[in-house]
């Protein structure tokens, strides 16, 4: 079989993305590198075009021959450079890997063949080049316009294979196999994983290393699985003293499924797999809002992971988990950056959606099949059988998927959706049942009706009643607009003397002899004072305000009994402020201070900034009998809909996990420019290892659940293998195929293919449960291996990727610092729901983030609940390669540099862990400094000093006291490292 | 039993303990070097189907790696102006925006980053022959423009966006999205440092405070964290430096000591000959110069008051003008000590609206880059000649560049230009690269780049091409 991409460009490292072409401006030459390419929709060559008339050319005698001899060494079955070849017709006509024209039947100007070969193209490529041959005679680029100005007749017979370009070699495009488990009799195979190993252990000569001392494998189990060290109380009970473990398999196998069902595996787990598809809670680029509803997504890995969701499932929900019933599995789509900053410039704009769904097509491609799609965004696939059109193909599939917050329909959100069908229900009935009422009420037929008064406003109320004598008028506030201090520009109250209203005079003023009082009075201003109250003077210049926003009174005693019958008042008469309006009041009189009787208040009137009328106003009107029960009945709906209410705000939360609409057409874009669109493509998958059968008009939800579907069938190569890999991966420091989300050409093979195939393979037979795998790896001797180092191993395989020994490694940023509390006794274990943020934010246009420098409990939970800011690297820990989720990161670098070694060394956050640690050990052990010693050896590294450690140990701590002890330990390298 | 239980161990447990000290205890020994081709995902070959990696010492990540061919430069000074700085009021000279000054552009009417263009506008600032070139260079950068005889300007830049945060992205990493490594960081990952204790790679930001891309313009992307740059300038040190006052320098030094043991006895007893333990144990010895070493370079109060003058570090009336000037002068004592990368940011991303504090002039152009210019002006210059004037020009590649250009039109009803990816000007100046000259050029009005376009793939090509 050809191998797909049996030759092709070199794609170093940046190069590829970076530096395509290559520009030498002191020499003055712009030299570039170009493929060439053609375009698809060429291939059916328009034949009612204008053709000129043209010397009949055979292909068969005259082209094919010349193409072979000048192009074919280069453009043929052994290479194609640029993905071009002239045997095969299809390739020769539509172009190579930028998809450009190279051959349109009957027109020549358009064939770019023609311009290359020439040496006129606009790309400055001349074909064969230069430095290898001399341009073709112009006779033969002649006699090849001709052949394509007559109609490019190429014979069927000749036309080659196209399918065999599209097929592939690559290892992990090929069915699952279900090899045979060697048969080794040796006593070290405790499981197929031995096996598998053992047979390439010793076919390089090798053979793997005695088990690991107990309390080793038990701090490896944890750190591995939880992420956190062992009790010593732990080490100790499973261990006797450290020791008793290597003799008690059972016992072993027990601690297994203890970390297997520990809540600790999932926060440690998630982080791997929220590393890889690039989860983020915060927009990133230049503006980077907090995304403060990103975590739910967070949570649901946590919890998938602690459930063991079959794999095959977490991968259907996250792609299409609103088809599901699974909306927050979503999260994974909308994981990625997302540009805020938007432009009436439709070229930015288009871009952006471009860039956005690459986001997703890449993450996609990667996560689960472990291919480098989004490299063909702008071309066919350098190294990989994925074509341009495969690319667009998988973008179809996402293009409904938008950016932004949705509702989230969870078990416990449904069933308050049900609850607010019934509620919704039960006040229907309830107000039917009130309103029935009516039909008792007295004469007072206005209120009857519920045509209660006016709501209070700023401007002016007035309150009318019968005459009545007072002395004293209070006014009682119970509430006022915006829940602030209420305020009362003038507070009018008329007598009723009998004769014409124009005479009735405003008895309140204080040029009357009126004395007012209040519960208080807002201080310092000159403008709101209590005498304003009756100065005669309107506004909001000549106004009171009280000094409390709660309940507040006024009183105005007048300086004789007077008949009065209305009181008018207002917040500011001149109109100019409508805030401070009371809104819930009484109005008393009195002759006798103290002895008040009710003349107004608000409670007929209806509510403040209402219109409509207060359809039970009635109730108050109805006669005793019935008047019980309506007020049950009121008190009930009330009930109902303060409920109600409260369930409308919370029934169903919001969180960052996409929406979706229905997507126009999506084109092929030619070098992936949205100016430049092709022909249009329908979703797909990467059609070399099948196809979605969809049309270009499927339903939204439908592409990506087709896609899922394709993705998890048990017969897509891919999926199961990349699972393995990764979780092997983080069980021995590297996978099988060390790039883990590289399964192509361009990535390296596995060391194990048939391990990682009989892992793959049994994984489903186990519905893909990822905690089979986990247990079937943990109860392999490999795993149990010990790691020392041996001269005779090392020499030959010094990364221990045969695995004679468990291979070493410092562990990851998040796995340090949650040990550092532990250790010290600070770990908060809080689970779940909204994370901790590890910096102040000025929260502007552009979102800025300064570290933090004060902790306390609430930042001392585990780190998979810090906040992840893009851009923006925890103070401390973020040195330790930690991703800040811009792009996948299936494989986390393990670099080692000064500056992380300054950060545990100085860092405040870590000065005062050293400090708690050395606090709280001083008070378990006192002033026992041998004691506190061992307390902290076996914390940190699960084991007792020896001699010379505790000796070192007690020095210090006499000369530097025991603070210096724990900062040390927790700079020290067996502390941070899994072995 | 739960699922994942079901799997039974093939082996008879009794069995295993009952064998397993013989079994293990005779390792062989024998060196199958014929099988170690197998071995070669440690170190993937280096064949043209893989990509090509360096190779790299756990234990010295930083160590310098030889070029693939002989390099020009040694040594890159980035000068990186955020906000987007307009060439039509700096660099490209256009003698029909005087002309047609006050008309709308010819051609369609362009929508750009924050719509609709008012009129062609003039530069507020006249442009002047400069040097035996006679490169018209703006009065806005008139010390810098004493140089122009050894400047290599590329006039017809373009970018992929004209957003800032994308389009810093792509000029510092050679891609609009996020997350992909720093220009610095591919240098010193393919050639090390020549120099062990300092950083190999330093970012300086702006007095004011980070460009708009922030640390994306340094970061390491997927490349292992070793390779991004270390950021300080000469106000604010690198971070935890120095030990915490709160810690006496005798139980600093009694912790450290006490911690070099425990780590060297550990990998003696328990794991001999681990290079990743060892390469730790180096980190802190590493730490412990750079708490030297880092102060030191810092340490401007050695320099002469003629070199303060020079770059106008002394300038008493302009505060942030000194303060950039004395961020130059760590930029050359860094490339002095043997830093490899030094990217050097003029303007920042801060509170206070577009163009305040970084090249962003859609609104008030001429009043904010009349702040900007003489900020960035006698201290960049400064720097150029002293490197000139030290040698060190042979050597090292000085970039000046920034995310995009500018409009020749001011935005309708502002004073300002928009965001214009079309056409802008980078140069280059020092090590192997032609003096006095300038390629590529944008239209009558530099709008937009038509001769010889270059993108910003090529200009990343080229300081590759100049390092080797």
């Amino acid at each position: 079989m050809q191998r797909f991409c049996a030759r092709r460009w070199a794609c170093r490292f940046a190069v590829h993305h970076g530096l395509f072409a290559d520009l030498r401006v002191p020499m003055l030459r712009l030299v570039t590198c170009v493929v060439l390419v053609g375009c698809v929709s060429s291939v059916v060559a328009d034949e009612s075009a204008t053709s000129r008339p043209a010397a009949e050319v055979s292909y068969e005698t005259s082209i094919g021959p010349l193409l072979k001899e000048n192009c074919q060494k280069c453009h043929g079955a052994e290479r194609q450079e640029g993905g071009y070849r002239v045997d095969i017709r299809q390739i020769a006509m539509k172009g190579g890997d930028s998809e450009e024209v190279a051959i349109v039947a009957h027109q020549p100007d358009q064939s770019r063949l023609l311009r290359v070969l020439r040496g006129t193209d606009e790309s400055g490529l001349r074909m064969p080049p230069e430095d290898e041959a001399e341009a073709l005679a112009e006779e033969e680029i002649k006699r090849i316009e001709d052949w394509i100005a007559a109609g490019a007749d190429w014979p069927d017979a000749l036309a080659g294979d196209a399918d065999a370009a599209l097929e592939t070699d690559q290892w992990a495009f090929q069915p699952l196999q279900q090899p045979t488990v060697p048969q080794l009799q040796d006593p070290w195979v405790a499981s197929p994983i031995d096996a598998f190993v053992l047979q390439k252990l010793r076919a390089t000569g090798l053979e793997p290393s005695a088990r690991a001392p107990g309390a080793r494998l038990t701090r490896r189990l944890y750190l591995d699985m939880l992420g956190l060290p062992p009790e010593p109380a732990v080490v100790q009970s499973t261990a006797d003293g450290g020791d008793a473990l290597d003799g008690d398999l059972l016992e072993y196998e027990r601690l297994v499924d203890s970390v297997l069902a520990d809540f600790g595996h999932g926060e440690r787990w998630s982080r791997h797999w929220l590393d890889v598809i690039r989860f983020g809670e915060s927009d990133g680029f230049e503006t980077n809002p907090e995304r403060q509803r990103a975590y739910p997504f967070r949570d649901y890995v946590i919890d998938s992971l602690n459930d063991d969701k079959p794999y095959d499932e977490f991968v259907r929900e996250q792609i299409a988990g609103d088809a599901l019933g699974v909306d927050v599995a979503t999260g994974f789509l909308v994981a990625g950056p997302y540009d805020r900053v938007k432009s009436p410039d439709i070229n930015l704009t288009l871009m952006q959606r471009q860039d956005e769904l690459a986001d997703i097509v890449n993450t996609t491609g990667t996560a689960f099949l472990g291919l480098t799609v989004g490299c063909a965004r702008c071309h066919n696939h350098k190294f990989d059988p994925i074509t341009q059109e495969d690319y667009y193909s998988m973008q179809a599939v996402f293009a409904g998927v938008n950016h932004g917050e949705r509702a989230l329909r969870t078990p416990a959100s449904q069933e308050a959706l049900a609850r607010l069908d019934q509620l919704r229900a039960q006040v229907a009935a309830t107000d039917q049942s009130l309103r029935s009422l009516a039909q008792y009420c007295r004469s007072d037929q206005s209120r009857a009706e519920g045509q209660l008064r006016e709501p209070v406003n700023a401007t002016g109320n007035v309150e009318q009643f019968a005459p009545i004598a007072a002395r004293w008028i209070r006014l009682q506030i119970h509430a006022t607009s915006g829940s602030s201090e209420p305020c009362i520009d003038e507070l009018e109250v008329f007598g009723a003397v009998s004769g014409d209203a124009a005479e009735r005079t405003n008895v309140a003023l204080a040029k009357h002899g009126a004395k007012v009082s209040a519960s208080g009075t807002l201080p310092g201003y000159a403008i709101h004072q209590l005498k304003h109250l009756n100065d005669g003077q309107f506004g909001n210049a000549h106004s009171w305000i009280a000094d409390s926003s709660g309940a507040a009174w006024v009183e105005i005693e007048l300086p004789a009994v007077i008949t009065i019958d209305r009181i008018a008042w207002a917040r500011d008469r001149e109109g100019q402020f409508g805030d401070r309006v009371i809104t819930g009041y009484t109005f008393e009189v009195a002759t006798e201070h103290g002895q008040w009787q009710v003349v107004a208040s608000s409670d007929d009137r209806r509510p403040f900034g209402d219109s409509q009328p207060n359809p039970y106003a009635f109730v108050q009107q109805l006669p005793a009998e019935h008047a019980e029960h309506a007020q049950l009945l009121l008190a009930e709906l009330d009930k109902l809909r303060d409920e109600l209410r409260q369930l409308e705000t919370l029934a169903v939360p919001m969180a960052y996990v996409g929406n979706f609409s229905q997507p126009g057409p999506t084109y092929r874009l030619y070098r992936g420019d949205p100016m430049a669109p092709r022909e249009q493509v329908s979703p797909n998958s990467v059609r070399v290892i099948g196809e979605l059968g969809l049309g270009t008009d499927a339903a939204e939800a439908e592409r990506r659940l087709t896609f899922a579907n394709w993705i998890t069938a048990s017969d897509n190569p891919l999926t199961a293998r990349v699972i393995v890999n990764r979780v092997w991966q983080h069980h021995f420091g590297v996978g099988l195929v060390p790039t883990a989300s590289d399964f192509g050409a361009a990535g390296v093979p596995p060391t194990h293919p048939e391990l990682l195939d009989w892992l793959a393979a049994e994984l489903i037979k186990h519905d893909w449960s990822l905690k089979w795998l986990h247990r079937t790896i943990l109860l392999s001797n490999t795993y149990q291996q010990d790691c020392v180092p041996r001269p005779d191993c090392m020499a030959q395989d010094a990364g221990s990727r045969l695995l004679w020994r468990y291979p070493p490694r410092r562990l990851e940023a998040e796995a340090i610092r949650d040990c550092v509390l532990a250790v010290a006794g600070n770990l908060n274990r809080q689970a779940g729901g909204r994370g901790f943020l590890a910096f102040d934010v000025q929260a502007e246009t552009v979102h800025h983030y300064f570290a933090k420098t004060d902790w306390g409990p609430n930042e001392w939970r585990r780190m998979v609940y810090m906040t992840k800011i893009r851009q923006e690297q925890d103070d401390v820990f973020g040195l330790f390669d930690c991703p800040d989720g811009g792009q996948v990161m299936p494989t986390r670098s393990r670099s080692t540099t000064p500056l992380q070694a300054l950060n545990l060394l100085n860092s405040e956050f870590m000065l005062q862990q050293g400090a708690a640690m050395a606090k709280q050990l001083q008070i378990e052990y006192g002033d026992d400094d041998q004691a506190i010693i061992r307390a902290a050896f076996q914390r940190a590294y699960s084991r007792d000093p020896d001699a010379d450690e505790m000796r070192w140990s007690c020095e210090l701590i006499d000369e530097f006291g025991r603070p210096a002890f724990c900062r040390a330990i927790l700079n020290s390298n067996e502390f941070l490292f899994l072995n | 039993m739960k699922r994942w239980q079901s799997q039974p161990l093939l082996m008879n447990r009794r069995r295993f303990l009952g064998e397993t000290a013989t079994g293990l205890s005779s390792i062989a020994l024998t060196h199958l070097l014929a099988q170690q081709g197998m071995l070669r995902a440690d170190q993937p070959d280096q064949t043209e189907s893989a990509p090509w990696r360096p190779s790299i010492d756990p234990r010295q990540p930083n160590a310098a790696r030889p070029p693939h061919f002989d390099a020009a430069a040694k040594n890159v000074i980035v000068i990186f102006c955020s906000g987007a700085c307009s060439h039509l009021d700096t660099w490209d000279y256009k003698p029909e925006l005087l002309r047609l000054h006050g008309q709308p552009m010819p051609g369609e009417n362009v929508v750009t980053f924050q719509g609709e263009q008012g009129n062609l506008t003039r530069s507020p600032w006249t442009f002047h022959p400069r040097g035996e070139s006679g490169k018209m260079v703006s009065t806005l950068v008139d010390h810098l423009g004493e140089l122009a005889d050894d400047m290599c300007f590329i006039h017809s830049m373009t970018s992929k966006t004209n957003t800032h945060g994308p389009g810093e992205n792509f000029m510092s990493t050679g891609n609009t999205l996020d997350g992909f490594p720093s220009m610095g960081a591919w240098v010193t990952y393919a050639l090390g440092s020549e120099n062990d204790n300092l950083p190999a790679y330093v970012a300086i930001p702006d007095p004011r405070g980070k460009p708009q891309a922030s640390v994306n313009n340094w970061g390491p992307g997927f490349l292992p964290a070793v390779f991004q740059a270390t950021d300080f300038n000469a106000t604010q040190p690198v971070r935890h430096l120095q030990r915490p006052e709160s810690l006496a320098p005798d139980v600093d030094v009694a912790t450290r000591a006490f911690l070099d043991r425990l780590n060297r006895h550990h990998l003696e007893t328990q794991l001999p000959g681990d290079t990743e333990l060892a390469a730790r144990i180096a980190s802190y010895e590493l730490a412990a110069k750079m708490q030297l070493s880092v102060p030191q370079v810092s340490d401007l109060s050695t320099e002469p008051d003629h070199v303060l003058k020079l770059y106008g570090a002394d300038d008493t009336e302009n505060p942030l003008k000194a303060a950039f000037a004395r961020n130059c002068i760590l930029a050359r004592r860094l490339i002095e000590s043997g830093v490899r990368f030094v990217q050097l940011f003029n303007g920042a991303y801060q509170t206070g609206g577009e163009g305040t504090s970084n090249w962003d002039g859609h609104k008030v152009l001429e009043k904010q880059y009349s702040v900007h210019g003489p900020v960035l002006d006698q201290p960049a210059a400064g720097l150029l000649k002293d490197l000139k004037q030290r040698g060190l020009l042979s050597n090292t590649l000085v970039v000046w560049c920034t995310e995009f250009g500018r409009m020749p039109t001011f935005q309708k009803g502002a004073s300002g230009r928009d965001h214009n990816p079309a056409g802008f000007t980078c140069w280059l100046m020092g090590a192997g690269v032609k003096r006095g000259f300038s390629y590529g050029a944008t239209d009558e009005f530099g709008y937009r780049a038509v001769e010889d376009v270059a993108t910003v793939y090529d200009l990343h090509a080229t300081v590759l091409h100049l390092l080797g």
